[in-house]
């Protein structure tokens, strides 16, 4: 129900620039992802949309308006490490941002009740966190951030103490409730697997300083920088500069790379790691190591040879940008 | 092997260390003056008439033949302990809580802390003869409230290092998510701060009431007949006919060493909980 902007916002702690002139804007309704390394600034942003910090210069909207201070924003939150309240049962956390707004007790236990249920965790409500599962304390802090009707919710990465496994349900389930809530949803994960699958939107952070925004798929796609273009997709892009490709740095995805055996190839494949669906392959070629994606497990084995060609490359300036017009 | 006969002998001499005095101050205390006086019969462990004398002879009933009668009871003294140890400690909680939260959260470097710490550097007589003189000039001396101003201003730096660890410690995201759903500032205090230090708030209070109860020096120094305390009454337990008064120190000692003991058992469940346990991912 909110629109969130950023004007030209800087923020820093003593020598450290935590955030370098970020403008961006988050749409109504959006899942807006910020995705970065670890210290990139992710959540530093999170914490000026809430108000826990203050700009050094630069302007916060909220839709449309000049941000106020922290609790009439009227946004929830899930923290990194969930800071459920230990004293309290799971029960009176999520009451917690009701009762704390002065809601009639009438409409509290309805609203407890339905996000519980959303959640799955009715059968744990009289329970303490302590006494909760991993997964578990995840649901509660999530469902405490639910039960108010807030202008957008912000979540720092609060699946990544998840195992795989759960971290893929849960994903998959965040983003229905996103869905089903229609709100605005700011999340900041590290991991660029996450980021794609469930964003709208995303920006990509570097040492505070927005890189790129838009889609996942216009990111991996049309990459501006060769920081963006390795940062997305497993195994990450490969880079050549010895004119191999194309003249310039030239970005090659694993899987738009073409191995083709042959006895006098220029490419000497080092490492096959079978995967299942897929293999990488690790290949020298000159100076330059390749990693191609294959599908399905090719017999290949490790010290012959092979040509590599690419079907779609990226090329990059000498500084670092996107040639115009590729 | 060695090393656990080793480890078995050091433990069993850390305990006659420390039990043996304690084991037979409880022996002494329910034996008549004969069996404690350097002219009775042997010494034994365990009495060989028990008798509760030593208890009635503090509250004033009766002496023996042996024994003048007490010109003052045990009761004041118990009195002036218990009030200027408590209010003491309440004094040094409060403001040592309040002082640590505040510096915690919003105080920067650390040269106040460390000030309040130097309050210690100084042996504690240096100070109190200024103090006496203050005290004298306010009409303190010898009141109860008087000897628990100086208490909590003695162990207030106890409280408040021990509470500012407790603060420094907690994440301060809890706090902030209290802030974002709606709190005012005091009432992140109120309702999460303060509830989640409860464990903290009881295990320092006991530590700082533990120091005031056994204070000697300022309660001698700073009382005269009134309001002196346990230990100033326990060191004028004698009579010039039989000496020192061990029986009745001894019942004395048992009767000091019954309010730490009931206030550890009574917060024992805070002490053994986890401070933030669950709050938090991992």
């Amino acid at each position: 129900m909110a629109s969130i902007e950023f004007r030209n916002v800087c923020k820093s702690f003593g020598t450290v620039k935590a955030v370098v002139d970020a403008s961006f804007k988050v749409e109504d309704n959006a899942f807006f992802c910020l995705f970065g390394p670890p210290l990139s600034g992710k959540t530093t942003i999170l914490r000026l949309i809430l108000g826990l910090e203050t700009p050094d210069s630069g302007e916060i909207l909220i839709d449309g308006k000049p941000a106020l201070g922290v609790a009439e924003r009227n946004v929830a939150m899930v923290f990194q490490n969930l800071a459920l309240f230990p004293h309290m049962t799971a029960r009176d956390n999520i009451r917690f941002p009701l009762v704390e707004r002065r809601q009639p007790e009438a409409q509290i236990a309805p609203r407890v009740a339905s996000v519980a249920e959303k959640l799955h965790i009715t059968h744990i409500l009289h329970k303490h966190p302590g006494q909760l599962s991993g997964g578990e304390r995840q649901r509660v802090a999530i469902a405490r951030a639910l039960v108010r009707d807030p202008a957008a919710y912000l979540m720092d990465d609060p699946i990544s103490a998840l195992d795989a496994r759960l971290r893929e349900e849960a994903r998959v389930e965040l983003k229905r409730i996103q869905r089903e809530a229609g709100r605005t949803l700011v999340y900041v994960t590290h991991d660029q697997e996450e980021a794609m699958s469930v964003a709208d939107q995303m920006a990509v952070l570097d040492q505070g300083r927005i890189v790129q925004i838009g889609t996942p798929s216009e990111l991996y796609d049309r990459p501006q920088t060769p920081y963006v273009a390795r940062l997305l997709g497993s195994p990450p892009m490969n880079l050549s500069t010895s004119g191999a490709f194309g003249p310039g740095q030239v970005g090659i995805r694993p899987e738009d790379l073409t191995v083709t055996q042959s006895d006098t190839g220029a490419a000497l494949i080092t490492g096959v790691e079978p995967l299942g669906g897929y293999t990488v392959l690790t290949l020298a070629q000159g100076p330059e190591t390749f990693r191609a994606l294959l599908r399905g497990q090719p017999e290949v084995s490790p010290g012959t040879r092979a040509t590599l060609s690419a079907t779609k490359t990226h090329p990059f300036t000498a500084d670092g940008h996107r040639q115009t017009g590729a | 092997m060695t090393r656990a006969i080793l480890r078995t002998l050091a433990i069993l001499a850390a305990l006659a260390v420390t039990l043996i005095p304690i084991l037979w101050m409880v022996s002494m205390a329910f034996k008549p003056p004969s069996e404690w006086q350097a002219a009775g019969e042997a010494l034994t462990w365990v009495p060989r008439a028990p008798t509760l004398d030593n208890f009635r002879y503090l509250f004033g009933q009766g002496g023996s033949d042996l024994i003048a009668t007490l010109d003052r009871t045990a009761v004041k003294p118990i009195l002036s302990s218990l009030l200027s140890a408590s209010v003491g400690t309440l004094i040094a909680m409060t403001c040592g809580t309040a002082a640590a939260y505040g510096l915690s959260r919003f105080g920067s470097g650390a040269n106040l802390p460390l000030a309040l710490i130097q309050l210690r550097l100084f042996p504690p007589m240096a100070v109190m003869i200024p103090v006496m003189m203050m005290w004298a000039f306010l009409g303190l001396m010898d009141t109860w409230f008087g000897l628990a101003l100086v208490y909590g201003i003695v162990t207030l730096p106890f409280a408040f290092w021990l509470m500012k660890t407790f603060f420094d410690d907690m994440p301060k995201e809890i706090e902030e998510a209290a802030l974002v759903e709606g709190c005012t500032r005091w009432r992140v205090f109120t309702r999460v701060t303060l509830p989640m230090m409860a464990a903290p708030l009881a295990a320092a209070s006991l530590f700082v009431f533990i120091l005031n109860w056994s204070d000697y020096l300022i309660a001698l120094l700073l009382t005269t007949r009134e309001w002196v305390t346990i230990p100033v009454y326990m060191a004028s337990l004698s009579s010039s006919m039989t000496g020192q008064l061990y029986g009745a120190k001894a019942a004395l000692g048992l009767i000091a060493a019954v309010p730490p003991v009931v206030l550890g058992v009574l917060i024992q469940k805070h002490l053994v909980r986890g401070l933030t346990f669950g709050a938090l991912k991992q």
